[in-house]
């Protein structure tokens, strides 16, 4: 579904190349700063590599490239970012427009846009993920960090992606709030087919919920770990770059 | 309009402005704004209003977005169609003048954009640049108050005066429905969260200015019905005060909150001001103090840090 094929982050530093499945789970890790944020930033483009190519299979089979986040997003990528109040959330919009920005142009007719339709698809989700918010018109800065991310994954299940990338999904919100993403996100691989990438600064998230997991080192890829090589002093070991040795 | 005030915050200062300025101005001018001089009272009125819906889009955009062009280009499709379309081309008929002005509106709208979103030259600049672009061209065209205007365009300062509001509040209700709309507002409230949410930004932004080339023509209609012929210096005086009743309605200057009505209203009560203030026979320069001081009055009023300052003075 999604390819990378000999993605440099930086001169001389070492190809990536990361082909993800249908249904498939796959997990970013690695030190702060090491090179697993520039590459999910590359995966929806948002960040230009110094050399390779990122495509997505489209309905008709082709591979179309991703050059620019906003055709990656109408190839059907959607992307999570991780500073919520920076770059996620519309602060001072409502729930509501915070939710329908991305789904806009397809729930529209002749360009019209069809706000009850969306305003039941937020009903939906708001029973699917639990969210808690007073009313749709609520300013969005009155939820809990955990609803405002909620919103903003529904956000993007309203377009009904091919792909999602989550760019460090459960930073900062509650426990409930974490497994029940966990929940959706299986949920969303197993029955629905999607297939997942995930960055994640915690490497319990990691082992929970992915099926393999690439380890960056010096912007590169240091070490893969498949589903039954994952292991928190395998992944650690890997960080520190004593993934050869182990 | 009381569901309309809680759900529009922002529009309360100017909605409370108005009921009193045209309490006030029944009191003082019954003549005037009685029913049946409405229509002309309105024509006096519209090119303002125009002016601050035209000058609006630009402004929810954000991030400095502002276009001070709008009266200008007023003027220019002003002496355009006195002088030129009417005077040399010999054009009388309202489907060829409308087409035409309309054209130039948004002619002007793309090159603002282009200046502003695409060259990102600071939004003040550019649009400073086009202002005197303008402002020079009209007085090349028109070096003084000449000619007459076409009698259907006089009438829109009387009978027909609501027919430019009415058309530019048409195309608005319709931008209004369609995803420009809330993608302008999103753009405007935070152009980062926006642009990772896969909103094309530059191209919003591009449109709002275009949006407020296609305003400004209207006006500039507008403006004409009103003068009934070609005047290079009423125009121009109309730009801060076209941007003051937009802060006055309630739209906040650094983008994404605010609408047609706010801009509207704000203009309205601008126009209202000056009613009262004339009929003390008030000089011209008070007037303009009176209206720098609402302005300041009013943007303070707005302002979210006087409302924190004020709740943390009670709770101290």
């Amino acid at each position: 579904m999604l390819e990378a094929r000999g993605v440099q982050l930086e001169e001389a530093a070492r190809p990536i190349d990361l082909a993800v499945a249908r249904g498939e789970i796959v997990g970013l890790a690695g030190l702060e700063g090491h090179g697993q944020e520039a590459f999910i930033e590359t995966l929806c483009g948002l960040h230009r590599p110094v050399a390779g190519t990122v495509t997505i299979r489209t309905d008709d089979g082709d591979d179309a490239p991703v050059i620019s986040l906003d055709g990656a997003v109408r190839l059907g990528v959607a992307y999570l970012p991780r500073d919520r109040r920076g770059t996620g959330i519309l602060p001072g919009q409502s729930v509501f427009d915070n939710f329908a920005i991305a789904a806009l142009p397809r729930h529209a007719t002749l360009g019209v846009v069809r706000r009850r339709g969306l305003h039941q698809r937020l009903r939906e989700f708001r029973e699917r993920l639990s969210m808690v918010y007073d009313r749709p018109d609520a300013p969005i800065g009155t939820l809990s960090g955990g609803n405002q991310q909620k919103v903003l994954l529904a956000r993007w299940l309203a377009c009904e992606p091919r792909v999602m990338l989550l760019n460090d999904p459960t930073r900062g919100v509650d426990l409930g709030t974490r497994m029940k993403l966990y929940d959706t996100f299986r949920e969303l691989a197993r029955l629905e087919g999607m297939p997942l990438v995930v960055l994640s600064t915690e490497i319990e998230e990691i082992l929970q919920l992915c099926d393999r997991v690439l380890v960056f080192r010096e912007r590169a890829v240091s070490r893969e770990l498949g589903r039954d090589e994952l292991a928190m002093d395998r992944v650690i070991a890997a960080m520190f770059g004593q993934g050869a040795a182990a | 309009m009381k569901r309309l005030l809680a759900r529009r915050p922002e529009l309360r200062l100017a909605g409370g402005l108005f009921i009193v300025l045209l309490l006030l101005n029944l009191i003082l001018n019954p003549v005037r704004f009685a029913p049946a001089n409405l229509g002309v009272t309105l024509g006096l009125a519209a090119p303002l209003i125009i002016a601050a819906i035209a000058s609006m889009p630009p402004i929810l955009g954000g991030r400095g977005g502002i276009d001070i062009s709008v009266a200008p280009l007023m003027g220019l499709v002003n002496v355009v169609i006195v002088r030129v379309l009417v005077e040399r081309a010999g054009m009388t008929s309202p489907f060829e003048i409308v087409p035409i002005v309309l054209l130039i509106g948004l002619a002007s709208g793309v090159l603002n954009g282009f200046l502003a979103t695409i060259l990102r030259i600071q939004p003040i600049v550019a649009t400073l640049g086009t202002y005197l672009l303008y402002a020079g061209l009209t007085l090349t065209i028109s070096p003084s108050p000449t000619g007459t205007a076409p009698a259907w365009l006089k009438s829109l300062a009387g009978t027909g005066s609501i027919l430019p509001i009415l058309a530019v509040m048409a195309i608005w209700l319709l931008i209004k429905r369609l995803p420009i709309h809330e993608h302008l507002m999103s753009v405007g409230s935070d152009d980062r969260a926006a642009f990772t949410a896969g909103i094309p930004v530059t191209r919003v932004r591009f449109l709002s200015y275009v949006a407020a080339g296609l305003f400004g023509a209207v006006g500039g209609l507008s403006l004409t019905g009103l003068i009934g012929s070609a005047d290079p210096n009423v125009a121009n005086s109309m730009t801060l005060l076209a941007i003051s009743a937009v802060a006055l309605g309630g739209v906040s200057l650094a983008g994404g909150k605010g609408g047609l009505v706010a801009a509207a209203l704000g203009a309205i009560d601008i126009f209202l001001l000056q009613s009262v203030l004339t009929y003390f026979n008030v000089s011209t320069f008070l007037l303009q103090m009176a209206y720098g001081a609402a302005l300041t009055v009013a943007v303070a009023l707005n302002s979210e840090r006087l409302a924190q300052l004020l709740s943390r003075g009670r709770r101290a």
